[in-house]
């Protein structure tokens, strides 16, 4: 296809994309049944155009974003397009065939006009529990199979009717079958909603000019692209971070990256990344290339409507034997958070290098993703999970934002009284973290102290990372400080149960079923973002802000910023700062 | 004897009065007074050459909440709040505006981070106090209060939405201690569930009522030097109005005053027009707000934001605002695609054709590009013509379009951002568009009503008569309104009804004596009853609306059906596979206007059928008669017709006629 539709036209496609995804969403959320969805957010929908090629995208997972086109293709390997009919949905959630974690379940459903496909809408969410080693999917062993129930992709609608057989299978590999009928139901709301408006679009404007759009929106985002890479300087730019642990063997796992640009090309290469490890952190391809992509749009493109025409500018190459190109049967349940975010994280510093005027620090680089099981009335099990976010990176122009869920994942905390309303739980801080932030001229946001406590015992698994460095900082900012997991006891007792312990010994962020006795509590302390520039060439004047406020400290603005402050007065100190400044 | 609307909008306060005696109506509109918009409102009334004390009811629209809240110019308030919940105003939901913008920030939280306090206290979700309020520990805080200089304070514990004991008890210290400070207690303001929404709801009212009680006082006094000793109401976000006295106490009911009474005129179309469903439209100089009227009420929303992750939970008219007005600029982006707006000429420069420097395409230009508003334009300058090809121009060439296509362009795209706009309010309850007549209110509006009409598939377009001052006119046909609402958990099963349908009734109760409180007779007041219902299992709720508030055991299935089939509507899907269950129960109080049925004075043409020829551009060049309002009966398009305030664009294959209150009626012919 050649030709394009007029600009008009244009315009109103894009709008009506953009509208289909996002009545899919408020769809999903005020249906669904499980608080992970309902309440944290954690899904994303799309649609497709016939060719498989992502037309347009709400994205409460970011992550999700380049990761759903590898669905769409599984689905029609497995199936072929052609035998698709109206009222199929098909499921699917393997990571080593179409999907990324098991938990990420993806429903697909073709959508006709006139007996004509014109598109797909695609619903993935994160599913609270598929069974598995451990409650919501994190018993951290060394093969997938402990992860929970596989699905291929399977027709499970047919003529919009669920397949009874297959819906039971699904119902009796869960710790929670509560959530399923109902969340299943809020995604079909979702599919049916996008083929409903899809189909209007087809008959007002015909078919040919429907697809003609999505091509031609393919390409609009694609241009963008593509004019952003000339913006950048030709040349090699490299950037690494590392996860703590793999939850096996207490060594870093590094991912590093060389990102080249030439002309309006960019080529990421993950060459010198660690081989794959034994525990739950490996990337399956899918994810990993998701999180390339997530990462780069806010360099890029970051208004544009995100579909496939973000790709085709962008190569990626991955060593065969590397944790960032995960293969079977090794585990994956941790690549959509601790995985994606350090992915993330060293292609923000490799960014850093190229257009260091325009970069911004690294965020906390995790979504701290915990599953907690609990027991709830009449001894029922329960699975309850949050995502209690650190901070974003300082930037050229402002602070990064406090406690805002990682760039990997847009989604939304759990309520303190939904969680105590629906949990055998009593959550008892959810704050900002004083001096959390690393400093800078342009300091990282504050990451957040979050406790909640287990009033009738149970267990908790979190992976996360953080806990040897905090968030570095860039162009001589500094990093922030580490995070920490912290259990106490009834008796008021706090162990640090991951991270840096006062003995000197330190203990791996990734717990699996860590056990909690009745009105034991946990507390975790996330970390802000990274510092952008010089800390002491902050304005006093913020500073003292800051400590009026309290996120920051007197003691901080001393020691990190060269700022005197009275303790009473909370006026500057000018004499004494003075020459704090010219010692540094 | 008069009775009198006021609208103090950002540029104009506009007047709408009638005489309760003779029927004669007048309008007015005079600058608004931003440092104190109080006088504007005595200034209308002087302009209009009515006497304050011959003003029996007046009834006033306002702004100042809103642009309080939106600007942050209100003094600061306090917050007390449960140990480990300092920062709930502040991390709200923990999400972030723009997916991937690297540079963006969170709106200012309303209460700063040195305000906010914390105690040692605590209530269970099931509403049992755990631990008691100490005294002792307040104490700091009121000195801290105190010292400096905050008048109100937002008391926000967790769980208070199941008890709020705890809460009114840290009230009653405060009060004790600092007579002059507010105490809020969030549950008492409105007992929602989920701590940020109900803390930000309450620091909305902490923070606003300062501002308000001020704004009020002053308003009254300048009244009362006046003699004026009519009734006063305020227009409250729901479409509603209340007494000053109760607008003072529930300021965070008054966000949406300034729009309520476009969307009350709207109402009235519906009822006087026979178009039950009405799509009511306002565009102006810089945005384009749109809301549905449906069985002539406006549609009410709960999750309106005033700014990203800042919500305000009461029932609110679901008005959508977008970046699309008369001054909205033409551009084109990186990626070579033309966009119109969000960005706007405003009054300085203003459009390019203002002749002030303006040299951007503005709609205002494409307009007068394609001869769609006169070069005279309500006779206040001359309007440059050139200037307006020349702007257009600078963006044409690029496309390689001519600059008519380009400047039809621009308006092609400002109509389906505007019909977007329009759809995410139908869409999101499942409307159709078909099933509506689109009002049109505002200067610009009534140019591009017809196109937007197009692009939604809606039939019929409204012009009313008083278009120009609309929120003025409609503040006077809107009804008072009280709601209240309580959390109430019951699975919906037999047994449960008679409680409910007790409690429904005592809500019923409780309202209707607030409304008697405000003025309403008691036999004019009726009373709506809504459940709000889900499947058990799900967090969100469907609001079920019953016709009736008594309801007993044998409605169970009536209860199930309407629960069953609201949730069909809204999320396209039903089950029988899961129990019902209720969450909260809400009632509205209602009494009609108290001005009364206005007799609309006129009924035909009111002056001669002046006509002129000019050429207008529809997809080409089109001879077409240009109308005078006053005199205009049946019009075909391409035509215009043109009165002080706007310009009707009439396409080719859409005809105008006037109805009995000199509403213009434009249908496809």
């Amino acid at each position: 296809m050649v030709t394009s539709i007029d600009p008009i036209t244009f315009e109103v496609l894009r709008n009506t994309f953009e509208h289909v995804c996002r009545r899919m969403t408020v769809i999903l959320q005020k249906s669904s049944f499980s608080p992970i969805l309902s309440e944290n957010l954690d899904f994303s929908n799309a649609i497709y155009d016939p060719a498989l090629r992502l037309v347009g995208q709400t994205a409460n997972c970011p992550v999700h974003l380049a990761a759903m086109h590898f669905s769409v293709q599984a689905v029609a390997r497995k199936f072929g397009i052609e035998t698709l009919r109206p009222g199929d949905v098909v499921v699917l959630n393997d990571p080593y065939d179409g999907g990324t974690h098991i938990n990420d379940v993806t429903l697909t459903m073709p959508v006709f006009h006139e007996d004509m496909l014109i598109g797909f809408a695609v619903s993935r969410g994160h599913w609270m529990d598929l069974g598995g080693g451990g409650p919501g999917g994190q018993g951290f062993g060394t093969h997938v199979a402990g992860e929970g129930l596989r699905l291929p992709p399977l027709k499970l609608y047919r003529n919009y009717e669920v397949d009874p057989d297959l819906l039971e299978i699904l119902l009796r590999n869960t710790r929670t079958p509560h959530y399923i009928r109902g969340d299943l139901q809020a995604h079909m709301g979702a599919l049916l909603a996008a083929e409903d408006e899809l189909q209007a679009t087809a008959r007002k404007y015909g078919r040919a000019t429907l697809l003609q759009g999505m091509d031609d929106m393919i390409r609009y985002t694609e241009r963008i692209v593509r004019a952003e890479i000339e913006n950048i300087p030709d040349g090699v730019y490299e950037g690494a971070d590392y996860a703590d642990s793999d939850g096996i063997t207490d060594a870093k796992v590094w991912a590093r990256v060389k990102l080249t640009v030439s002309g309006s090309n960019l080529h990421v290469d993950f060459a010198g990344s660690d081989p794959q490890v034994a525990g739950a952190i490996n990337s399956p391809f899918a994810n990993t290339t998701a999180a390339v992509y997530t990462a780069l749009q806010f360099f890029l493109a970051p208004d544009a409507p995100p579909n496939a025409g973000m790709f085709a500018p962008i190569t990626l190459s991955l060593p065969d034997d590397c944790w960032l190109n995960a293969r079977w049967p090794a585990p994956v349940v941790g690549c959509t958070t601790v995985t994606s975010g350090k992915v993330q994280s060293a292609i923000w510093q490799a960014v850093a290098k190229a257009i260091p005027d325009l970069a911004i620090a690294p965020t906390c680089a995790d979504a701290n993703w915990f599953v907690a099981a609990v027991r709830g009335a009449g001894g029922r099990i329960d699975v309850f999970s949050d995502i209690p976010a650190g901070g974003w990176g300082g930037t050229p122009y402002n602070d990064g934002l406090n406690v805002t869920l990682d760039p990997l994942g847009n989604c939304t905390n759990m309520p303190a009284e939904a969680a105590e309303l629906l949990y055998p739980v009593v959550v008892e801080a959810f704050d900002l973290r004083q001096d959390s932030g690393g400093p800078g001229e342009n300091r990282g946001g504050l990451g957040a102290r979050f406790k909640f406590r287990f009033l009738n015992g149970g267990e908790l698994s979190i992976e996360t990372s953080r806990t040897i460095e905090g968030s570095p900082g860039v162009n001589g900012g500094s990093m922030s400080p580490v995070q920490v997991l912290v259990q106490e006891y009834g008796d008021g007792r706090r162990e640090i149960i991951g991270g840096p312990r006062p003995d000197g010994t330190w203990r791996s962020p990734l717990l699996s079923s860590h056990k909690f006795g009745p009105n034991e509590a946990f507390e975790f302390l996330s970390t802000g973002g990274g510092g952008w520039g010089v800390a002491r060439s902050r304005n006093p004047e913020r500073v003292r802000e800051d400590v009026i406020d309290g996120y920051i400290s007197a003691e901080a603005a001393r020691r990190d910023y060269g700022v005197a402050i009275d303790p009473k007065t909370l006026e500057i100190l000018s004499d004494e700062t003075s020459k704090l400044r010219q010692q540094a | 004897m008069w009775k009198v609307g006021i609208d103090v909008g950002g540029t104009f306060t506009d007047l709408f009065a009638v005489n309760s005696a003779t029927g004669e109506e007048r309008t007015g509109k005079v600058l608004t007074t931003p440092e104190e918009r109080s006088r504007g409102v005595l200034n209308a009334i002087a302009n209009a050459g009515i006497a304050p004390n011959e003003i029996e009811l007046l009834v006033h629209g306002t702004t100042t909440a809103t642009n309080a809240l939106i600007e942050r110019t209100f003094p600061d308030a306090a917050m007390i709040t449960t140990e480990g919940f300092r920062d709930v105003l502040e991390i709200g939901r923990m999400h972030r505006e723009h997916l991937y913008r690297p540079y963006q920030t969170k709106p200012e939280p309303l209460i700063r981070r040195r305000h906010r306090y914390t105690i040692n206290e605590r209530t269970t979700a099931f509403g049992k106090v755990e631990k008691e309020i100490d005294a002792a520990e307040l104490q700091p805080i009121i000195e801290a209060i105190a010292a400096a200089g905050i008048k109100s304070v937002a008391i926000c514990l967790i769980n208070s939405y199941a008890n709020p004991a705890n809460e009114r008890k840290v009230a009653e210290i405060i009060t004790a201690a600092l007579p002059g400070v507010r105490a809020i207690s969030s549950a008492d303001v409105k007992p929602v569930f989920r701590e940020h929404t109900r803390f930000t709801l309450a620091s909305v009212r902490a923070t606003i009522l300062p501002v308000m009680a001020d704004y009020f006082e002053r308003l009254e006094a300048r009244l009362r030097e006046a003699e004026f000793t009519g009734n006063l109401m305020i227009l409250k976000s729901n479409g509603g109005m209340m007494s000053v006295n109760q607008a003072r106490l529930r300021v965070e009911e008054l966000v949406e005053s300034g729009p309520a009474g476009g969307v009350g005129y709207a109402s009235e179309i519906a009822r006087t027009a026979s178009s039950v469903n009405i799509i009511h439209t306002d565009m102006g100089g810089t945005s384009f707000d749109a809301s549905i009227v449906e069985d002539g009420e406006g549609l009410i929303t709960r999750e309106y934001e005033i700014e990203f992750d800042i919500p305000v939970a009461v029932p609110m008219l679901d008005i959508r605002s977008i970046g699309a007005g008369g001054g909205s600029i033409g551009w084109i982006d990186s990626g070579g695609s033309l966009r119109v707006g969000p960005m706007s000429a405003s009054s300085v420069p203003g459009p390019a054709c203002y002749g002030r420097g303006g040299t951007r395409p503005t709609i205002t230009d494409a307009n007068l590009v394609l001869g769609r508003i006169s070069p005279d334009l309500s006779g206040k300058f001359k309007l440059d013509g050139a200037a307006a090809r020349a702007a257009v121009e600078t963006v044409s060439s690029q496309l390689k379009l001519s600059i008519e296509e380009c400047a039809e362009g621009m308006l092609r795209i400002a109509t389906e951002a505007m019909a977007q706009a329009v759809k995410l309010v139908l869409a999101s309850r499942g409307r159709d568009p078909r099933d509506f007549a689109l009002a049109s209110f505002g200067g610009a509006g009534p140019l591009h009503a017809c196109a937007v009409a197009e692009a939604l598939g809606t039939p019929t377009v409204i012009v009313p008569r008083y278009s120009g001052v609309a929120s003025a006119y409609g503040a006077l046909r809107l009804a008072i309104k009280h709601d209240e609402e309580v959390f109430y958990y019951a699975p919906l099963v037999a047994k449960e009804l008679d409680e409910i349908g007790l409690r429904l009734k005592n809500l019923g109760a409780a309202a209707v004596e607030a409304l008697l409180g405000q003025g309403a007779s008691a036999d004019s007041v009726q009373v709506s009853f809504v459940m709000r219902m889900r499947y058990a299992g799900q967090t969100f709720e469907v609001d079920v609306v019953q016709d009736r508030g008594v309801i007993e055991r044998r409605d169970l299935d009536r209860l199930a059906e309407a629960f069953h089939g609201a949730h069909k509507r809204e999320f396209g899907v039903r089950s029988n596979d899961f129990p019902v269950e209720i969450v909260a129960l809400a009632v509205t109080a209602e009494a009609p206007s108290p001005a009364g049925i206005l007799q609309s004075s006129t009924s035909s043409a009111i002056g001669s059928p002046r006509q002129a020829e000019r050429k207008v551009w529809f997809g080409g060049w089109t001879d077409s008669l240009v109308h005078d309002a006053a005199g205009a009966v049946e019009v075909s398009g391409p035509a215009l017709i043109e009165d002080p305030h706007t310009s009707i664009v009439i396409p080719p294959g859409w005809a105008a006629r006037f109805d009995s209150a000199r509403n213009c009626i434009l249908e496809r012919s």
